[in-house]
């Protein structure tokens, strides 16, 4: 595949010269208007193996957690009682949990804001044509290929209290004083410090990733559209706004929606680097559920723990259906 | 169009455009690949260089040696792991691509009565913590036969990269204009014929992308690798890394930090390569 | 995602239905050789596999001794042997995995959590094997029985645990003319001291194993209590916890700097190993390692008892090492067999792990004791034996003291109060965690 159009072969191109042609009014909806059994079937053939992988092998142990948050279970007896809501009551009569939760939350909002800002200017970099650009990209996507597990601990290093190579420049740059002194940030000791060192590891993974998906997204757009813009005037801005935007908003904002399910589930990060701590301030739900469930072995708070997780994302998955909907041409 | 410019102010354009360029990215770079040099630079360090406050993290104070390397790779698994990592996902993007992309399809364009709810179906399954799903899981694996092998891995972590890379193609397919297959269908390529000969190449960015990321999915695991699999020569990379290379409070860093950066290389490599293959093709695209 | 931890321990539970009657054996000869081979293994287990879950020791050679001790008994007693290693934070989790699929391993190692009492019902009773050691080895120490008894029963084999001594750096207290820290109130002194010439201490206040553990060692030389006896109520609130919060206060503002809200288990090593503290209360893994990354400070460096507290008490609060089996495993005397093979030979273990693992059986605690009775700096690790602890002293290893143990509830009591919080407010919120995490258990 290594034509220059994006959009490859001369099928392709006869195909959007086409769709261009036929213009935006003329949307026949052909044989997908009538349901025949042919595209039934060959639909739900095309669905099935994975929706059957994925529903068999998630769906029922789905169940099996709804089942222990609301049962007594621990690790060494999971088929226990059924206990109501008491799982729930329980956790939240800890004031860690609210901790745990104002901070997943906090935590989602300004990783996503920083990943969007830098994975949006990332991709539009990574567009355009300079010299060195291969090494440019190459390096560019590094941390979201390193296994997350050990390079947080890399991290544990950098912003070590004593061996930081963060505080070492900064001093050496004159903009903190030296070790020991009052100037110098103890990244996973100070509350506020500590939550924002966890989110800065955070986006730092995850913003080559946001990078891509646009990336993706945009070189799908068919070229013969934006030229059509270009011809008609717009400015590169207005192109990107009126054009390429609307175009690519279903991946965007599917890319947008799985960063928020992958950030709010994260454990790695915060678990290597503080573990909840220092007294709590970087607690997320994901981490207490696993030192409460697993750890501990109450599996049944530690699932209802984890289950409030849920409800944190429906409104991520409303806005993404709406739109998606709308969306449907 | 203007007429052809002059050399010298065209080049020096070009020249101001680059220096704009690369003022742009160098942020973006450094933030990257700040840690990855110090990861480079501290595995080639020996150790007592690594303790002492007031040398500099950026170079050696001592001379560099090869040790932590000799360290990883003869007296730890290591070898075995990065096999088993890069064989894994391998596996596990082929299985994705096999099942997410027509399911993708199917989903995007397809209007098949229940397709909604389907979807939704297999979205939520991500919200299921996987702290917990470990456990029935683990039942499944061991039914399976596979406790202990790698194999368990490829058959678990399908479960978490196929939704994700369903949705994704699924995306990737609502923006191919439905005109475009319309215009297949009435040239007289079938069902069939018109997904594999127009829409996906068209979508074969979204295809990649979904195949990169199910392989980077695979390597960042390390709850179910640590819960299917103990034998030191079947652990994949994240879990035999733990294992091995930290003992109790004792850190091997710079073996740690080659671990870390042997594995993530060739990864980022191939990123490289599919990247290149999505934008060569914007001629007069976006970018202009 | 597994923390350095200076103490792994595991509890194995093991309960069992049938008598599993472990051939009493001479073993009279202290060599692994002369005892494997005066120990005949019943024809039954001939054939059989053996798979063993275990953790990463500090030290790589002990692993490498075990792995290939394991794999002599096997040969000996025609066992398939198989060891597999995992980070020991991350044993629950796969204990967890093994029982839900029904499957597993047929001995695990239990460290830094002790789930023998989540699990007992479903382990091999051990109290046989437990039994016939302390018979032929001078009788388990006193708090052998905590992490493994349950109604009576002993449902794991203890194995070693690991102790947290004070290392102090003799070179920079001489200087200032300051005494050995063996007083909690000398130490403090010492760090006050020593912090004024650069040389400040640090006990970690943060989510980690260390903290767990040195600051347990603090209150309960202070005469701190964490439980009673039977396990089932807290008794934190006291007199002397209060004291020893307003101790771990002072220390804090006098001797420390606020980095310690930011360790880990590895911080107070690194710490060590960069010549600056003057004194840290930890494995002796961190004084071992400077021999490689600071060999000033490694001759410098020394090894103390646990400070008395001002009532003259010393606690020392470890974390046991114990293994237990599944009723489920299909070897249950190949177990055994391996298991009581294995304390016996626990002085060629305790040599492999240069010293590190301490013996739970008085036999092998007497003087001299191999590798630290013969180092000079390491020689009164000996009497340390006498004072150990575990989470939850004086009650036992229960479940709700392990959830306690995993939210850092302890730890983070002192961390209030280094922060600013009244004693009697952090000592409150403490209590009521307590309570309400012994109250869950309970109504469970």
């Amino acid at each position: 595949m290594t034509s220059s159009v994006p959009s490859g072969g001369p099928d392709a191109a006869s195909a959007r010269a086409a769709a261009v042609s036929l213009g935006p009014q003329s949307r026949t909806r052909g044989w997908l208007s009538h349901p025949s059994s042919r595209r039934l079937a060959f639909g739900y053939m095309l669905l099935a193996p994975a929706a059957l992988y994925v529903l068999l092998l998630v769906g029922v142990p789905f169940l099996f957690s709804l089942y222990l948050a609301v049962s007594d279970a621990n690790v060494g007896e999971p088929l226990s009682r059924f206990i109501g809501l008491e799982n729930f009551r329980a956790a939240w009569e800890m004031d860690t949990f609210w901790i745990a939760l104002r901070n997943s939350v906090v935590f989602l909002v300004v990783a996503a804001i920083f990943k969007s800002v830098l994975g949006t200017s990332l991709a539009f970099l990574l567009l355009q044509n300079f010299k060195g650009k291969k090494l440019v990209r190459g390096l560019v996507v590094i941390p979201f290929t390193l296994p997350i597990a050990i390079s947080v601990l890399s991290w544990k290093w950098m912003y070590d209290s004593q061996f930081s190579v963060i505080n070492w420049s900064l001093s050496r740059l004159g903009l903190i004083g030296s070790y020991g002194s009052a100037s110098w940030p103890i990244w996973l000791g100070q509350p506020h410090l500590a939550l924002l060192a966890c989110i800065g590891v955070n986006v730092w993974r995850s913003f080559p990733f946001t990078a891509i998906v646009l990336l993706a997204g945009f070189t799908s757009v068919p070229t013969e559209i934006l030229d059509a813009a270009r011809v008609d005037g717009c400015s590169f801005f207005q192109r990107f706004r009126h054009v390429v935007t609307p175009m690519i908003f279903p991946i965007l904002i599917i890319g947008f929606l799985f960063d928020t399910v992958f950030t709010l589930s994260d454990l790695s990060v915060v678990y290597l680097l503080t573990a909840g701590g220092p007294g709590n301030a970087t607690q997320i739900l994901p981490v207490l559920a696993y030192q409460i469930g697993i750890q501990a072995g109450s599996l049944g708070r530690g699932a209802a723990i984890a289950l409030t997780l849920v409800p944190l994302l429906f409104p991520a998955l409303f806005l993404v259906l709406r739109n998606l909907k709308r969306r449907d041409w | 169009m203007k007429a052809v410019a002059v050399p010298r102010t065209y080049r020096q354009k070009e020249i101001r455009r680059h220096l704009w360029l690369y003022a742009g990215m160098a942020p973006f770079l450094f933030i990257a690949v700040f840690p990855i040099y110090w990861m480079a630079i501290t595995a080639l360090k020996q150790e007592p260089d690594l303790y002492r406050i007031n040398n500099i993290p950026f170079w050696f104070n001592m001379p560099p040696t090869l040790k932590n390397f000799d360290i990883l790779f003869h007296q730890t698994n290591y070898g075995s792991w990065i096999v088993n990592t890069m064989t894994i996902s391998a596996w596990v993007a082929v299985i994705t691509l096999l099942t997410a992309v027509p399911a993708g399809y199917a989903l995007a364009r397809l209007r098949l009565p229940g397709a909604e709810n389907i979807g939704i179906a297999i979205f939520l399954t991500y919200l299921v913590p996987g702290i917990i799903l470990f456990l029935p899981l683990s039942r499944v694996v061991s039914l399976l036969g596979l406790q202990d092998s790698w194999w368990a891995l490829v058959v678990v972590y399908p479960t978490f990269t196929i939704p994700f890379c369903t949705w994704l193609m699924m995306g990737f397919f609502k923006t191919v204009p439905m005109e475009m297959e319309e215009a297949a269908r009435v040239d007289g390529c079938g069902q069939f014929g018109a997904l594999i000969r127009i829409v996906l190449p068209v979508s074969l960015p979204g295809v990649l992308t979904s195949v990169i990321f199910a392989f980077t999915l695979s390597m960042q695991d390390f709850l179910y690798g640590l819960a299917f699999v103990s034998p030191g020569d079947q652990k994949p990379v994240p879990v035999g890394v733990p294992t091995e290379l930290i003992r109790g409070d004792v850190f091997f860093w710079g073996s740690i930090m080659a671990a870390v950066l042997l594995v993530g290389l060739p990864v980022a490599l191939l990123y490289n390569s599919f990247l290149d293959r999505f934008i060569q093709g914007i001629t007069g695209g976006v970018g202009k | 995602m597994s923390h350095s931890h200076p103490i792994p321990t595991e509890h194995a539970s093991v309960s069992r239905r049938g008598f599993l009657k472990v051939a009493g054996g001479g073993v009279a000869g202290s060599s692994l050789l002369t005892m494997l081979a005066a120990r005949q293994a019943p024809a039954q287990i001939k054939g059989t596999t053996l798979r063993i879950l275990t953790w990463s020791h500090y030290i790589p050679a002990y692993d490498v001794w075990f792995d290939k001790w394991s794999a002599q008994w096997g040969e000996k007693n025609g066992v398939k042997v198989k060891v597999d290693h995992i980070p020991h934070l991350e044993l629950p989790a796969r204990m967890a995995a093994e029982f839900a699929a029904g499957a597993g391993h047929d001995i695990i190692l239990n460290n830094a959590t002790i789930l023998v009492r989540l699990y007992y019902k479903s382990l091999l009773d051990m109290t046989d094997v437990y039994e016939d050691l302390g018979k032929r080895h001078g009788g388990w120490i006193p708090a052998a029985k905590s992490p493994i008894e349950v109604e009576g029963r002993m449902y794991a084999i203890p194995m070693y645990y690991i102790l947290l001594p004070m290392l102090w750096r003799k070179d920079l207290f001489e200087a200032a003319g300051l005494k050995p820290p063996d007083t909690w109130d000398l130490a403090r002194v010492a760090g006050r001291t020593l912090k004024a010439k650069g040389n400040p201490t640090g006990i970690a206040l943060a989510h980690c194993n260390d903290a767990n553990l040195v600051w347990r060692s603090v209150a309960f030389s202070f005469g701190a209590t964490e439980a009673d006896p039977s396990g089932d109520n807290p008794t934190l609130d006291s007199k002397e916890m209060r004291e020893a919060l307003r101790f771990g206060k002072a220390l804090f503002d006098e001797g420390m700097t606020p980095e310690v809200f930011s360790w880990d288990d590895a911080s107070d090593n690194r710490f060590l190993a960069s010549g600056i503290a003057g004194w840290i209360h930890d494995a002796i893994s961190a004084y071992r390692t400077t021999e490689s990354t600071n060999p000033t400070v490694f001759k410098n460096t020394y090894v103390g008892m646990e400070p008395a507290g001002p009532g003259g008490k010393r606690v020392n609060c470890v974390a046991p090492i114990v293994f237990l089996s599944w009723k489920f495993t299909k070897n249950p005397q190949g177990a055994k067999e391996y298991l009581t093979a294995l304390v016996d030979a626990d002085k060629d273990g305790m040599v492999a792990s240069t010293g590190y693992n301490m013996p739970f059986l008085n036999d092998m605690a007497k003087k001299p004791m191999p590798v630290i009775g013969s180092d000079p700096k390491l020689q009164v690790l000996q009497d340390f034996p006498k004072i150990v602890g575990f989470f939850g002293y004086p009650g036992p290893y229960t479940p709700q003291i392990q959830e306690v143990a995993n939210l850092f509830v302890f730890p983070d009591i002192f961390t209030r109060v280094a922060r600013g919080e009244s004693v009697d407010a952090s000592l409150n919120w403490g209590v009521g965690e307590y309570r309400r995490i012994f109250a869950k258990h309970k109504r469970a």
